[in-house]
């Protein structure tokens, strides 16, 4: 730390020596990995195709090509964030081994089975081999863990310019060794004569990018410095840039905070020991997450070759079922209120797209609409289903704000049980057990829906997701969303700080239905046919067990147990029987195996009782759900030291109501 | 000043509570009966006695946690009766509990801004769209609950990131106090400030509320069994016993006044005086009536 | 059948299911009393306890006419096939409750609600592996006798179960009332630390408590299979949450109000069957359709203005 800023490039002492080949190498493998093993460099190289021979022009491969560009950029400032922010506490050795298992696993193990949720399973089956196999042996060699935050320092203007160049440092050389060895793999491509008529274009190619990449590096690791200067303490009044300037923080309230909330704290600094955990980080991941969703259709043929719009479709219908975890969030996770009912407003949502976007409503109305300019109805009708929904949500929940716990479940889930009975015996405007037919498809400039292509729907759903996200998120952040979880804590503690909470709990319940409505009418559009028996209380349990099994009131949980729920239930488990009867594939002896011992064996006949075993395992060893809120999370860790009950749901220890619940006598 | 008041009492000074004959039952118990209590503005009161005298509830009558069986409740000259808690906070009440009951699962600063929650003004779409005056009103906000913070001291300043279950007992209860002063309240009720301090947090805690006197002008109305609490800060004491009201006046005139050390200490202990300076509790017959609170 | 004689029968039929509900809303209620969770799979028991008189009656016993057969074998199958289903669902309960609950006796509250659940897929999805997805009908376990007077119209199948529900009942209450395990599983439902001070193994008493409520269902499973002759994968399901309804309905953690419950939403839906096909004044049609949502509609009205259910505060007893 105490060096002098290098102004030459090769010689490298001691300590930033270290961190430099210990980034270096843990990146190097899995993009290396990603480039030539995988499709990385097919990406690439189908972009020139498109960009020199008009012939293969195509905007989707160019926008591979675009991605890829973003990817490696992306990467290039990571590295140098990660140079610059590593305290260099954690092992060379041991960095390499979780990257290894963190990257490169799931990187091959997609590529071997071409499947991403199969390959993503099989990932995580592994690194929870590896999660205790690690555990196992600090055990035996009883190595202490770090101890937390000694690394609170605070820098100076001279500090800051050694991150900063040690970034770029970090990022050229990253660039420079990865660019090295991609020019040697293909320069034996090159002789052993398999790049054919295009080759001296591709020689071009090969050697600018070579020159170009190590620069690319050298500025970008620029800029991840500079990232990571941004999250370092800065001693008081020494202007800097960044958002903290503004309130320089005391020495004093340092100590504090490493004293007691040491760990959570300790991801936003500069330096950190792990700072592949760091919030800084995060901000790479989430740039690398939006560019992998936005390019996702243009890149999914190179990454798995054909039957791309069945995987869009499937992950269109994904994403609805986020938006419903994010809905019921909102009721559960903040507002404490068990909801086992949720699929009702879902219902109603899908109900009333289906019923104006469909020939039905000539039928109950007589009204007719100019086909054109019909779809275009989907979007008013978006915000009115949403509209509706939430309206019922007030109505339905109006008669529950006396009950608690789980008279409230037992009461929402009558309500789930009876609105599909309404809707399917209402059958002179519903149409019954047979449905609504001929829904129509959204429409858009330039964008040809139609039922059998899923991209306009993939990306209509991102962006239905990132609105309610943002939603969430801010509604989280504000006076509504402080009165919900005040509300979940503690009811006559927020009612005696003035929050009316009838209002607030009739909010929450509107809020969910909203979402919920917004998902119902993309739901109707999407399958352009809806019917009363396609929604039951198991539909709500699913909801729920995807916002439970997430980390309950955790937005990023939510999102993530909707993926995970919708994956096993409907990517994985059918994707297993179709890899089991393949005799190419790995698992393909083991499953003839099963079929020997249980003949008419197949994973989708007994999909609900692996899911079922799942659902119970993660909540054995997880019960606060995959990415809990820092609330659970504490919540949970006092109860281990202390070995208090948690009342998490509803119940503020003592008494739990209101007025007919204080009588004690 | 208390002495003035009363020798002559003044027809111009209305009071700012006044209850009125309220009573309580739970089913076949009178919790409170007949209680006639009057709070001046910036006056400090106490109500004293025995667990289970019935203290807590008559705070609960107040806040509208519990409405009264019978008899009236006014404010500024104006009735709560049948006012949802909430209701009775917009109108200038607020309170502290006896066994804290602190948002645990929330900072310390983010419990100071729920008790902000009524001078906010964004709604659910404000919140959702967030225009640049909802941003300002919350910048606002914060900086409110700083203030509020402040007048503890920077020590709670500085842990205003804290989740309030890492915090002393001591600053849970000045968290508490923040909390309750956030809503802009005229008249602070606590319930019993400085169960569970030690002497050193007492003496300071006395400090603290005579200042929210002095300094912000608040009217305050106290459970206390300290008597070196309620006798140092207030200015008139009401004592509770089996829910009626045996004895009301200057700290000096309870301190004498039998009924009171009778209903302490039993009939044998009239020598006792000396004893109960310190705390006096009636052995937990009484619990039964207190653990809903 | 005139309309007396229907209604009168409906009111047996619905009195019988009733009996079935409370049996099985028993379970929920003791389960809740006790740890305060929704079991979930409980409903599932009930049905394994079917699945378990099925296959023994099909495939060990090979039934196929059961007036042909000699009273001895009827009567052994019928015990074997009772003691089975009782023993090995209760068994069950406990299995359940040492696996996917007790783990998580410290966890937040939806935790245990979430294993519930997911226990509840798998037993079902089990038994779908065993008997296929769709209903399965037995013979008549008993020769079929009817009573009739006047417009009272009786098989004995109705009596059988009728009095055997109401024999478990009383068992049940007495257990819980007057022995020392109940008096134990009342202190652990009271407060578990407290009891747990006292001396009352906590563990033990909720097992014994899983043990006692599945045994139940598993014995309802049989009378239920007894009576109706037929049953399904996702018969517990749905079953399961009429019962529960019955168990919130009367106030749950209450068996009194559990047996009540049960009864009230047995009548409801048996008469919903009553309804007229094309009723007056514009009421929708098609009464048996709406059986369900008046289940849920009364049981929404009645918590609305009784928020702890029907006998929930009376009594302050529970388990």
């Amino acid at each position: 730390m105490a060096m002098l800023v290098p102004s030459q490039i090769l010689p490298q002492t001691g300590e930033t020596r270290r961190l430099l080949v210990k980034w270096v190498i843990a990146f190097l493998v899995p993009v290396l990995v990603f480039t030539l093993v995988w499709s990385g460099e097919a990406m690439l190289n189908a972009a020139l195709l498109a960009i020199f021979f008009p012939a293969n022009f195509s905007v989707s491969t160019l926008a591979a090509g675009l991605f890829m560009l973003l990817f490696y950029g992306i990467i290039l400032g990571l590295v140098g964030y990660l140079v610059a922010a590593d305290s260099g506490r954690q092992g060379m050795i041991d960095l390499w081994i979780s990257m290894f298992f963190f990257t490169v696993v799931p990187i091959l193990l997609i590529y071997i089975t071409a499947n991403l949720f199969v390959g993503l399973a099989a990932s995580v089956v592994v690194w929870v081999i590896y999660y205790y196999g690690r555990r196992l042996v600090q055990l035996f060699l009883s190595s202490p863990s770090l101890p937390p935050l000694p690394s609170l320092t605070v820098l100076d203007t001279e500090m800051r310019a050694t991150l900063t160049t040690r970034a770029r440092l970090g990022s050229f050389w990253f660039a420079l060794l990865f660019s090295l060895v991609w020019l040697l793999a293909d320069l034996l491509f090159y002789f052993t004569g398999q790049y054919g008529q295009a080759s001296l274009l591709f020689l071009i190619w090969i050697v600018l990018r070579t020159v170009l990449l190590p620069v690319a590096g050298w500025l970008l690791g620029g800029v991840g410095g500079q990232i990571a200067v941004r999250h370092a303490l800065q001693a008081n009044g020494n202007g800097g840039n960044g958002d903290r300037s503004d309130t320089p923080v005391s020495t004093r309230r340092l100590r504090l905070l490493s004293a007691t909330r040491a760990r959570e704290e300790a991801r936003d600094l500069v330096p950190n020991d792990l700072p592949l955990r760091s919030t800084g980080a995060r901000n790479f991941y989430i740039w690398l997450l939006v560019a992998l969703l936005l390019f996702y259709p243009m890149i999914d043929p190179f990454l798995f070759g054909a039957g791309t719009n069945a995987r869009l479709d499937n992950y269109a219908n994904a994403g609805y079922y986020v938006i419903l975890a994010l809905g019921l969030n909102i009721v559960v996770g903040f507002a404490g209120l068990l909801d086992l009912g949720y699929v009702a407003f879902f219902v109603i949502g899908a109900y009333t797209w289906a019923m104006v976007g469909s020939p039905q409503l000539t039928v109950l109305t007589g009204i007719r609409i100019n086909p054109e300019i019909w779809p275009w109805l989907f979007w008013p009708m978006l915000i009115v289903a949403a509209l509706i929904a939430a309206l019922w949500g007030v109505l339905l929940g109006a008669p529950t704000l006396r009950l608690r716990g789980d008279y409230l479940a037992i009461v929402t889930l009558g309500f789930g049980e009876i609105i599909p009975i309404v809707v399917q015996n209402l059958d002179k405007y519903t149409n019954g057990t047979n449905g609504l037919t001929g829904i129509y498809s959204p429409a858009f400039f330039g964008v040809r829906w139609n039922v059998s292509t899923s991209e306009p729907y993939y990306y209509l759903i991102l962006v239905l997701i990132a609105i309610v996200l943002l939603a969430n998120v801010r509604l989280r952040d504000s006076r509504i969303g402080r009165a919900w979880v005040a509300m979940r804590e503690d009811e006559i503690a927020a009612a005696s700080s003035g929050i009316n909470l009838t209002r607030t709990k009739l909010l929450a319940f509107a809020a969910g239905a909203f979402f919920s409505g917004i998902a119902g009418a993309y739901y109707a559009a999407k399958l352009s046919t809806v019917a009363s028996g396609n929604f039951s209380f198991s539909d709500s349990v699913i909801y729920l067990a995807m916002v439970v099994l997430g980390g309950l009131g955790s937005i990023p949980g939510v999102v993530v147990g909707a993926l995970v729920v919708y994956a096993v239930n409907v990517l994985v488990l059918p994707q297993l029987d179709a890899l089991g009867n393949d005799p190419t594939s790995i698992i393909y002896p083991i499953y003839t195996h099963i079929l020997q011992v249980i003949p008419n064996f197949s994973f989708s006949n007994i999909r609900n009782l692996i899911f079922g075993i799942i659902l119970v395992v993660l909540m054995i060893f997880r019960p606060e759900g995959l990415i809990p809120s820092t609330r659970r999370r504490r919540e949970l860790h006092r109860a281990e030291f202390e070995g208090a009950e948690i009342t998490s749901l509803d119940t503020p220890p003592g008494a739990p109501g209101f007025e007919s619940e204080i009588h004690v006598e | 000043m208390t002495a003035e008041y009363e020798q002559t009492p003044q027809p111009a000074r209305q009071p700012l509570l006044e209850l009125k004959q309220v009573t309580k039952h739970f089913g076949g118990l009178a919790a409170v009966q007949d209680l006639d209590l009057v709070v001046y503005p910036q006056e400090i009161v106490s109500i004293i006695g025995p667990n289970g005298a019935g203290k807590t509830t008559v705070f609960n009558l107040i806040t509208g946690i519990y409405q009264p069986t019978s008899g009236e409740i006014l404010f500024d000259g104006q009735p709560l009766t049948k006012l949802a808690p909430h209701k009775v906070v917009e109108r200038g009440i607020s309170r502290t509990f006896q066994n804290i009951r602190l948002f645990n699962n929330m900072t310390v600063l983010e419990n100071v801004l729920v008790g902000e929650h009524l001078s906010l003004k964004a709604s659910i779409l404000d919140a959702v769209f967030r225009p640049p005056w909802v941003k300002q009103e919350e910048e606002a906000a914060r900086r409110r609950a700083i203030e509020l913070l402040s007048f503890f001291g920077q020590h709670l300043v500085d842990r205003q990131d804290e989740y309030v279950i890492n915090l002393s007992y001591a600053d849970r209860r000045r968290v508490e106090i923040a909390r309750a002063l956030a809503s802009r309240p005229k008249l602070l009720l606590l319930d019993e400030p400085t169960a569970g301090m030690n002497e050193a947090e007492t003496m300071e805690a006395v400090h603290y509320i005579r200042r929210l006197r002095d300094e912000l002008h608040l009217t305050i109305l106290l459970i206390e069994h300290k008597l070196m609490v309620t006798m140092g800060i207030s200015d008139r004491i009401a004592v509770l016993d089996y829910g009626r009201k045996i004895a009301e006046g200057l700290p000096d005139e309870i301190r004498r006044d039998e009924r009171v050390i009778t209903a302490y200490l039993g009939t044998a202990a009239t020598s006792g005086r000396q004893t109960w300076q310190v705390t006096f509790r009636r052995q937990p017959e009484g619990e039964a009536s207190n653990h809903h609170e | 059948m005139d309309f007396l004689t229907k209604t009168i029968r409906l009111i047996i039929e619905g009195l019988v299911t009733g009996s079935i509900y409370s049996l099985v809303a028993l379970g929920y209620t003791m389960v809740y009393g006790i740890i305060e969770l929704i079991n979930f799979a409980h409903g599932d028991i009930f049905m394994m306890g079917t699945l378990v008189t099925l296959l023994l009656v099909t495939n060990v016993f090979h039934l196929s006419n059961a007036s042909a057969m000699p009273l001895g074998n009827l009567l052994l199958m019928l015990v074997v096939s009772f003691l089975a289903s009782t023993v090995i669902c209760a068994l069950l309960g406990v299995l359940i409750e040492r696996v996917a609950y007790r783990p998580l006796r410290n966890a937040p509250r939806l935790a245990p609600l979430i294993s519930a659940i997911g226990v509840s897929l798998a037993l079902e999805d089990t038994a779908k592996a065993i008997i296929g997805p769709s209903a399965v009908t037995t013979p008549p376990l008993i020769p079929l006798v009817n009573y009739s007077w006047g417009p009272i119209l009786l098989h004995n199948t109705d009596i059988i179960v009728l009095i055997v529900a109401v024999l478990l009942m009383v068992g049940l209450q007495w257990l819980v009332t007057s022995t020392r395990i109940g008096r134990a599983m009342r202190a652990v439902a009271q407060d578990r630390e407290a009891a747990a001070l006292m001396g009352v193994n906590v563990d033990q008493v909720i097992a014994f408590t899983f043990l006692v409520g599945a045994g139940i269902a598993g014995a309802g499973g049989f009378f239920f299979l007894l009576w109706s002759n037929d049953t399904s994968f996702n018969i517990g399901f749905e079953l399961g949450l009429f019962a529960f309804t019955a168990a919130v309905l009367g106030g749950i953690g209450n068996l009194v109000g559990a047996m009540l419950g049960g009864l009230a939403i047995g009548l409801i839906r048996s008469l919903m069957a009553l309804w007229p096909e094309t009723p007056p004044f514009g009421l929708p049609h098609g009464g048996v359709s709406w059986q369900d949502a008046a289940v849920f509609a009364i049981l929404i009205l009645i918590l609305v203005f009784r928020p702890t259910g029907l006998l929930g505060q009376q009594l302050a007893e529970k388990v």
